[in-house]
């Protein structure tokens, strides 16, 4: 059994996904609260240069494999590795990929669960995490039972913790142990079919326009692209305008779609129901502009502009880059 | 071919919600539905029987004795039987405990396809499917947009961050499916009637061959505090004034908070 | 009387108002403002199988009890009072068959009014007779082994839309209305049969309220209803069970008033509170809300006499539709008052409410006949009533 703090870090491409940064971090926020180290349970193309996670808060990494396959299919490895190492947590991100590796290693080996949290640190040697409930009505402070076997999984959104900066070091890495493939690897990908248009990633974007039923239609969005370029981020949608079309889904924020956590939301013709907001209601600055006096957003937005977006947003995109000189 | 879909009875999403003194989910005072996500996944089962691609379908539920509510409504929807797992040492089940008793479960029903929506809106925390995949050995295809099942093989559709793909099992699959399967149905008159007289079993642990120290006492977490969030600071309006009048008020608001 | 709600009645009502709150309170203000008759609505209604509940199953049906088909129609009317109108009027036009129906004309026509593939209407009213229904003046004309019809028909709800339409004429025109009235199946894709005119109204604007014309109308004799001369008994006996679905939806109205003014007023602040927790405004809620559980429980007693096939059915189903009818139009009334200005105007739907409401003191029996009704049943009981009622059967 150790303190050390492990986490999951996802390669995509010859690269580590954002998230792999982010739970870097946040490991060595935690290790340095329970006294330990990190450890990176890196897979997907590239991982074999998971030194490189060494500048980002990595102590060690484990290459889990470097196949380009779902994160579940490295699940046995990661077993081997958790099971080896003991450690006291694991960061897993909450994407679909993440929480299914995570999935994977709770119900082989039986292990306590957490999240998506909306804090989590380490305090008397144990794992405290907090999450939002029941729609956010009730947050919760949880911890593993006392015979609890470790380590504690704790499921992370994105933007939780921001990658660190400037560092320095290398990770040393090490292969995983030896370990049967299993079951998972029965799942592949027959057909890949991207998207004409590249997509935005929402869930790292810091500057967030997101337009609903009150948009009207996929030309309705014209204005919400200039606003978005004007402030420098990317366009996103409620379900209701995803579903009618006017959007690609990949934008669609929600229970069902992206949580994101924007320095700036802006939501417009959006009426804030609750399937909404779970997906950006940790938005730092909420903005929002509705024709309606009564729509939900007005009741937990910062700033609730009553008005016509049509008007509204163009007059805004004007000033911004009037004040901005471009 | 069989489905057994996996449903959830949690508080509706209007209602008020509590957690007990013993820091457990009040399950009794809310209204209780079937879980919103779920309901698809009973639509896709329900659509893959109605093209003739299944001809069984199942479902299955852990929870209290009200629970039964739940499956019933789902039989209204359609399908033919309904098995409830249910047990005093399963109050304040976990996610791991959740999954070991489905696991065990879908063990003896041994469907086509162990099907699931993608979340659960009280606990949000989506790991039942993998872990139940996990403990059962199976593949899984999860975050399925449409799911398929043709021959020996279940396919779903997955959207990418790019696009979709398609990804492929041979059966038997555990699977999960997102909201984007298509509009669950309404429960018919007809079907709530046909729903009473179709088979539900109840099953204890001990039915599964399982006893509540297998489980570490049902969770391997507890709630140490529970609390309404921080109260937000009041949501500053801005209405009855002309739009250029509220164009100033958002850029300076804008600029207050050093976004531009 | 007595009766029992049951865990299927809640389960039913559950079912309804989820359907009534997702589906049709939404397009309830469109369909007012349209006067177009909702037939999305309709559809959705027969898919659900909530259009046959009065059907025996053998025919399609689901052969409810008459309290299920109360709570039926109240969550419906809680929602929209015209949608309400659709089974409503299909158990209306069906009844006469129900009640006086040979097995062959059950089966020839149940299964497709069941399943809502056809719509039912009930031809009783005339510009000239409406209180006074032995005043009728269609005829029905034995041709060979049929009838003509020629006449006309007022104040039809559904008349235009209506695939079926039970009608009620004169046989034999010297004996007068009580003995001389028969009634018929017909079939609107008869020639002849032509519905020129709908009335523009005050509520309920997305029924079609219908005149219809009959220019010799030839109808089988297999579709007159029991003997002739059997018309003015079989109308009365369906009104005796018809007016119990007015009393449904008039509670079901005054029901969907009563929550929006709560809601109203808990939101809305004046002199520094809200206006929910004035006192004032309190009163005027707590009347509507008693007032209007008395008379909800009410039409589920009236609902069991019905289903007990009680021999005063008729004075309980009156006393309902009375209670519920009179009840509606003050707490819909009181409901506008509650919202103050924003009750006036149409984009709250409490205005809506009290048009609507209207309606149900007027169709289906005048407010003033049920208690000619409820007085005739008094007298009757004391052994001191006279022959020559309006309302005699």
């Amino acid at each position: 059994m150790s303190n050390e703090i492990a986490f999951l870090a996802e390669y995509a491409a010859g690269s580590p996904a954002r998230s792999a940064l982010e739970l870097a971090a946040g490991a060595a926020q935690l290790a340095s609260q329970s006294g330990g180290t990190t450890v990176a349970l890196a897979y997907g193309p590239g991982s074999a240069d998971a030194a490189g996670l060494g500048a980002f808060g990595a102590g060690r990494a484990v290459a889990l494999g470097d196949q380009a396959t779902p994160a579940i299919t490295f699940a046995a490895a990661a077993v081997a590795a958790v099971r080896e190492i003991e450690p006291l947590a694991l960061l897993a991100p909450a994407t679909p990929n993440g929480r299914d590796l995570a999935a994977a290693l709770v119900g082989l080996l039986g292990l306590p669960a957490f999240g998506p949290v909306r804090a989590v640190r380490i305090e008397d040697g144990q794992v405290r995490s907090e999450q939002a409930t029941l729609q956010g009505t009730v947050v919760t402070v949880s911890q593993p039972v006392d015979d609890a076997p470790r380590p504690a999984v704790v499921l992370v959104l994105p933007s939780t913790f921001t990658p660190i900066e400037g560092g320095a070091g290398a990770a040393t890495v090490s292969a995983a142990p030896a370990s049967e493939p299993g079951p998972f690897g029965s799942a592949t990908v027959v057909e890949s079919h991207p998207a004409e248009a590249a997509v935005a990633n929402l869930e790292e974007s810091s500057v967030i326009v997101a337009g609903g039923r009150g948009v009207g239609s996929a030309d309705g969005f014209a204005p919400l692209n200039e606003l978005a370029a004007a402030l420098g981020g990317a366009v996103g949608a409620s379900r209701a305008a995803a579903d009618a079309g006017w959007v690609p889904y990949q934008l669609q924020i929600g229970q069902t779609g992206k949580v994101v956590k924007p320095a700036l939301y802006v939501g417009c013709g959006i009426s804030g129901a609750i399937q909404h907001r779970v997906g950006m209601q940790t938005a730092e600055n909420v903005l929002a502009i509705n024709k309606d006096p009564d729509a939900p957003i007005g009741e937990f937005a910062d700033l609730f502009v009553v008005g016509d977006l049509f008007t509204i947003v163009p007059k805004l995109t004007a000033e911004i880059r009037r004040r901005k000189g471009t | 071919m069989r489905i057994v879909v996996c449903i959830k009875q949690v508080p509706a999403t209007t209602a008020e919600k509590r957690y007990t003194a013993d820091l457990r989910l009040d399950r009794a005072a809310a209204e209780a539905v079937i879980n919103p996500l779920d309901e698809y996944a009973i639509e896709q089962a329900l659509r893959l029987q109605e093209a003739g691609a299944v001809e069984s379908v199942g479902f299955l539920s852990m929870g209290p004795e009200q629970a039964a509510e739940a499956l019933r409504r789902a039989l209204a929807m359609g399908g033919d039987d309904a098995t409830l797992v249910t047990d005093p040492a399963l109050a304040g089940a976990d996610e791991w405990a959740t999954a070991r008793v489905l696991a065990a479960a879908l063990d003896r029903l041994a469907p086509d396809v162990a099907l699931m929506g993608m979340a659960s809106d009280d606990a949000r925390g989506s790991l039942v499917p993998g872990a139940v995949a996990a403990l059962r050995g199976l593949p899984l295809l999860s975050y399925g947009s449409e799911l398929r099942v043709e021959g020996a093989v279940a396919r779903i559709r997955r959207l990418t961050a790019t696009g979709f793909d398609i990804v492929e099992a041979p059966l038997p699959v555990v699977a999960s499916v997102t909201d984007q399967v298509g509009e669950p149905r309404y429960a018919s008159l007809k079907g709530i009637m046909a729903a009473k007289r179709k088979p539900m079993e109840t099953w204890s642990l001990a039915d599964l061959g399982l006893a509540p120290g297998d489980l570490h006492g049902a969770a391997l977490t507890r709630v140490v505090e529970a609390r309404k969030p921080e109260a937000k600071p009041p949501t500053e309006r801005v209405e009855n004034v002309s739009p250029d009048e509220a164009v100033a008020r958002i850029v300076d608001w804008l600029a207050e908070r050093k976004l531009i | 009387m007595t009766y029992r709600l049951t865990a299927d009645h809640d389960e039913l009502r559950a079912v309804v108002r989820e359907l009534a709150d997702e589906q049709i309170a939404p397009r309830a203000a469109e369909i007012d403002a349209s006067a177009e008759f909702p037939w999305d609505l309709k559809e959705l209604l027969a898919r659900q199988d909530l259009l046959g509940t009065c059907f025996p199953t053998r025919f399609g049906g689901t052969e409810l009890d008459d309290i299920s088909q109360a709570i039926l129609v109240e969550e419906i009317a809680r929602a929209d009072a015209t949608t309400s109108l659709i089974p409503i009027v299909q158990k209306l036009g069906s009844l006469p068959i129900l009640l006086a129906g040979s097995e062959e004309q059950q089966a020839r026509y149940f299964p497709r009014l069941a399943s809502g593939e056809w719509l039912a209407a009930f031809g009783l009213t005339e510009a000239g007779s409406g209180s006074d229904v032995a005043s009728l003046r269609m005829r029905a004309r034995r041709d060979g082994g049929d009838y003509l019809l020629s006449g006309s028909k007022r104040f039809i709800t559904h008349g235009s839309i209506a695939n079926l339409v039970t009608i009620f004429a004169l046989t034999d025109p010297e004996a007068g209305g009580r003995t001389g009235m028969s009634a018929f199946i017909v079939e609107t894709d008869t020639p002849g049969f032509s519905a020129p005119r709908l009335e523009h109204k005050m509520g309920i604007r997305g029924s079609p309220t219908a005149e219809l014309h009959f220019d010799e109308v030839r109808v089988p004799a297999a579709n007159r209803l029991g003997e002739e001369g059997d018309g003015f008994s079989i109308a009365m006996a369906t009104l005796d069970r018809s007016r119990l679905s007015i009393a449904a939806q008039a509670v079901g109205i005054s029901a969907g008033a009563i929550d929006f003014a709560v809601g109203y007023a808990a939101q809305r602040q004046q002199f520094g509170e809200r206006v929910a927790d004035l006192q004032g405004i309190q009163f005027m809620l707590a009347d509507m809300a008693s007032q209007n559980e008395a008379a909800r429980q009410l039409t589920y007693a009236a609902a069991a006499a019905v289903d007990a096939r009680a021999p005063d059915l008729a004075y309980w189903t009156s006393c309902a539709k009375l209670i519920a009818g009179d009840t509606a139009m003050r707490v819909t009334t009181d409901a506008v008052q509650v919202l103050g200005g924003y009750g006036y105007v149409s984009e709250y739907p409490v205005e809506r409410m009290m048009r609507d409401a209207k309606i149900t003191q007027l169709y289906e029996g005048t407010q003033q006949i049920q208690r000619l009704i409820v007085a005739r049943q008094l007298l009757r009981r004391a052994g001191v009533a006279r022959p020559g009622s309006p309302v005699d059967g």
